[in-house]
């Protein structure tokens, strides 16, 4: 309790929060203050804790350690529903929005009048007209009654600010709001946070977007690792501050196994000219060469998993041309790509990767089982042989093969999707986050495998959200941004500075508003 | 396996419980008949374990067994020609049963054709399905009976090896069926086909970006399962011996309700043919135990009398057993589940 002698209490304080999930601490001690009429901006890697940190101040997730205070009182969410009633309110990246209703149903979802408890009618009339006056406060020109699947993104991010102020939330957090949004939408999104600010109702932005943080945050917290990394004012902070707050660490030596410093071969086995990947503002070229690694890095969202996916054929590019080996390639499939030697371990091993009742075997077996099979039969000892092969070249820990999947670990799933490429001798190996959701020790075992397959001339295609394994484990690294490639940098000189700068480049050839 | 053991058990208990109220049970008569009800249901419920394995439905599967029923009796039915509609038109079967088990194939061609490639709901391609092939039968009887008349194709269903005419020890239904259940089971457990089937019920995105052709074993499986729906509405046409429009109205429950008895998961992913069989067994032996059951028993006044179960309950004991199967199944599942999130938490934590 505030007494008259301190200052007044902020409107939001969040005291040292620690949470651990299994294997890793997402937050070590995390504090975080917040006034009346202030944006804060959260910025930091990806996986620096930002999601975890504000998706425990909107109630989804609770801390391990910590408290959080509003108006000096301290309290606890057990839910969403016990934050919004604290007054705060979470946009989330990706929109929740339930595209079969209208505008109004929408604003009000979950926060209806409910005098009755679930059977009260629904005051269409009284909602509508609360409605038109919030949009009408966030400035958006659009009807009450009109479906939220005819809105624009960025309309739909009105929508959500809208629902935001009827449940007269003081704190707002935005989890990067403008990752799908135009430059013409994205400056209408701040004119609404200056407005809001005037109201008095906080702000807690989280981005990775430098022009967008400087011009927007009274406040920049920068979180590393889960830990503070450093807290800046508008006036201190620049580009250059804010990047090597974000990056600066020490890098463990000799975690990431040698790689060759004589260069790769020259031989170009994929050429990628002018692909247009769907939903991408432009064609993207670049080359890769036999036993490379060649790094993709770049921020959630600048493309690199479509870029993968249209290699892959999973969904198809819609122009450019791609060479293989010196002939045209141009999956319109999976099973055109894998025919071929290119092969994806995707990001979600466990949606796109494995079949998790099945064993680690017929996984394993999967892409390869039709070719040793007699007429269709499965050939179950020729099977078990690929099988045991596999396990023994990436050392699967697996009591037998005959284990279903879904009991192994991380890292032993991800050694399983490998084995279940190199069973079919890949030409290319496109690798989306090897590690992620691994340990540290299978980390690195991982690492040397990918090291070893490139030196026997196989080339990997590395897409990266960690900064350490890009610079660590590629050869070249591609940096994205935007969809768009914004430069390629050789193993010499690489810095994680010059990646972040890269990745983080601010709209300079944007769209026109 | 488990899953298919318990239902075993589970199925000698009821037999073995039905036999102790009413020796009549297992008397020749009852149990040929009894072998032929669960032969032609388990024909068909082997069928649409695959479409449900991939993770799918074939709602349309009774109305093929009526359609190829109908087809069967109008082609190859005895000509009347004093009464033309009450009979077929008297084709040789050499004629008759390639078509119907053509017509049957091609329907589930197309729905899977159109489940795969317009990507429509299995569920609601395949009830257009089924009201669809329903009218069609209908016009064909125009609303009344088709009769077989004295062809030998009434002889497959009634007759069979070994025995007596009347009392075969091995009806020819049974053995369809267990040549159904072989050939099922080569393809679901020996080939690759069959590992596709389980991998796409299993996850069919890792399918997809395994390089599973997902399209085609998804649209072989309706293929199988409206096939095997034709095979059995050829036995119950020689069966019944007439076709009415009446014949396989909700016989898709029934092969959906064996099939998870038997331990085939709608999520996708699991279920065995040997598991179908067993599914299919137990559906027929409440049928049949509902009739059969007796108890004996002496009044207030002494007098002997026999209990008996109300045909009216029917469906609540089915219905019953379904929910109790199933509630079981989802409780093992559930615990399953815990202790492995338990067990991985040991290892990383």
């Amino acid at each position: 309790m505030a007494t008259a002698s301190e200052p007044p209490s902020p409107l939001l304080e969040m005291r040292s929060i620690t949470k651990r999930f299994p294997g890793v601490i997402a937050l070590g001690g995390v504090s975080l203050h917040l006034s009346r009429g202030e944006v804060l901006a959260l910025t930091g890697e990806n996986g620096a804790g930002k999601s975890t940190l504000i998706k425990i101040l909107g109630g989804a997730v609770r801390p391990d350690a910590g408290e959080i205070l509003v108006d000096g009182v301290p309290l606890r969410f057990a839910s969403v529903r016990d934050a919004r009633k604290a007054g705060i309110a979470l946009i989330h990246q990706e929109l929740m929005l339930a595209p079969n209703l209208d505008v109004a149903g929408n604003i009000f979802l979950g926060n209806e009048d409910r005098r009755l408890g679930l059977m009260s009618l629904l005051r269409r009339k009284t909602m509508r007209e609360a409605a038109a006056a919030l949009l009408k406060r966030v400035g958006l020109a659009r009807s009450p009654d009109e479906p939220v699947s005819s809105l624009t993104v960025g309309e739909m991010q009105m929508v959500e600010i809208a629902k935001a102020l009827a449940l007269e939330a003081r704190i707002i957090i935005m989890d990067e709001p403008t990752s799908s949004l135009t430059a013409g939408e994205s400056a209408k999104l701040f004119e609404i946070i200056e407005k809001l600010r005037a109201d008095g109702i906080a702000v807690v932005y989280i981005s990775h977007r430098m022009e967008e943080v400087l011009a927007l945050a009274d406040r920049i917290t920068v979180l590393r690792d889960g830990r503070p990394a450093g807290d800046l004012t508008r006036a201190e902070a620049t580009h250059e501050r804010i990047v090597s707050l974000m990056v600066g660490r020490e890098m463990s030596a000799d975690y990431f196994p040698a790689r060759p410093t004589s260069g790769v071969s020259s031989e170009v086995v994929l050429s990628v000219q002018n692909l247009v990947v769907p939903g991408a503002p432009g064609p993207v070229t670049f080359n890769a060469h036999r036993g490379e690694i060649l790094g993709f890095a770049g921020l959630v969202g600048s493309g690199r998993t479509e870029l993968m996916e249209a290699i892959f054929g999973a969904t198809p590019a819609v122009g450019g041309s791609m060479q293989l080996e010196g002939r045209p390639f141009l999956p319109k499939s999976p099973r055109d790509a894998i025919r071929r030697g290119v092969c994806l371990a995707p990001e979600d091993r466990k949606r796109h990767g494995l079949v998790l009742p099945m064993s680690v075997a017929q996984n394993t077996s999967l892409p390869s089982v039709h070719g040793y099979a007699h007429y269709g039969v499965l050939d179950r000892a020729q099977e078990r042989r690929v099988a045991e092969a596999e396990v023994a070249r990436f050392a699967v820990k697996t009591p037998s093969i005959d284990r279903p999947v879904v009991n192994l670990s991380g890292g032993n799933q991800q050694k399983v999707v490998l084995g279940k490429w190199l069973a079919i001798s890949p030409k290319i190996l496109i690798l989306d986050e090897p590690t992620r959701g691994i340990d540290v020790g299978a980390k690195a075992e991982i690492y040397r495998h990918m090291a070893r397959l490139a030196e026997q001339g196989l080339t990997i295609l590395m897409v990266s959200s960690e900064m350490e394994e890009v610079l660590g484990m590629s050869d070249r690294v591609v940096v994205m941004c935007r969809r768009r490639i914004e430069g390629v940098l050789p193993r010499a000189g690489l810095t994680a500075e010059r990646v972040a700068q890269l990745m983080t480049a601010p709209i300079e050839h944007a769209e026109a508003v | 396996m488990r899953r298919e053991l318990g239902m075993f058990i589970a199925l000698v208990c009821l037999c073995f419980g039905l036999w102790m109220t009413n020796h009549d049970f297992l008397g020749a008569s009852n149990a040929i008949n009894l072998t032929r009800q669960i032969s032609m249901l388990g024909v068909f419920a082997i069928g649409i374990s695959f479409v449900i394995i991939t993770g799918g439905i074939d709602l349309s599967i009774g109305s093929v067994i009526g359609l190829t029923g109908v087809l069967i009796a109008k082609l190859s039915g005895q000509y009347y020609p004093e009464n033309p509609a009450a009979g077929g038109l008297g084709y040789s079967l050499w004629v008759g049963i390639p078509v119907a088990l053509g017509v049957s194939a091609l329907i589930g061609l197309a729905q899977g054709l159109l489940i795969t490639r317009l990507r429509l709901q299995p569920f609601i391609v395949t009830l257009g399905g089924m009201l669809l092939l329903r009218g069609v039968s209908q016009t064909i009887v125009r609303g009344g009976t088709l009769s077989l008349g004295d062809i030998p194709l009434t002889g497959l269903a009634n007759g069979g090896l070994f025995g007596s005419p009347d009392t075969p020890l091995l009806p020819y239904p049974f053995l369809i069926l267990v040549a159904v259940a072989l050939v099922a089971g080569y393809l679901l457990h020996f080939t690759v086909f069959g590992r596709y089937v389980y991998a796409i019920g299993g996850n069919r995105d890792a399918s997809e970006y395994s390089g599973i052709p997902v399209q085609r074993v998804e649209t072989m499986t309706y293929v199988i399962s409206s096939l095997s729906g034709g095979i059995a509405g050829i036995c119950y046409a020689a069966y019944i011996g007439q076709m009415s429009q009446q014949v396989g109205i909700a016989y898709e429950l029934y092969a959906i309700a064996a099939a998870v008895l038997g331990g085939v998961s709608l999520r996708g992913g699991e279920g065995t043919v040997v598991g179908s069989i067993i599914g299919a067994c137990i559906m027929r032996v409440i049928d049949n135990g509902i009739n059969m059951f007796q108890w004996a028993y002496r009044d207030e006044t002494g007098a002997p009398r026999i209990f008996r179960l109300d045909n009216n309950w029917t469906f609540i004991i089915i219905g019953g057993v379904i929910l109790i199967a199933v509630i079981l199944d989802q409780l093992a599942h559930l615990f399953q589940t815990r202790r492995r999130t338990q067990g991985t938490a040991k290892e990383t934590g």
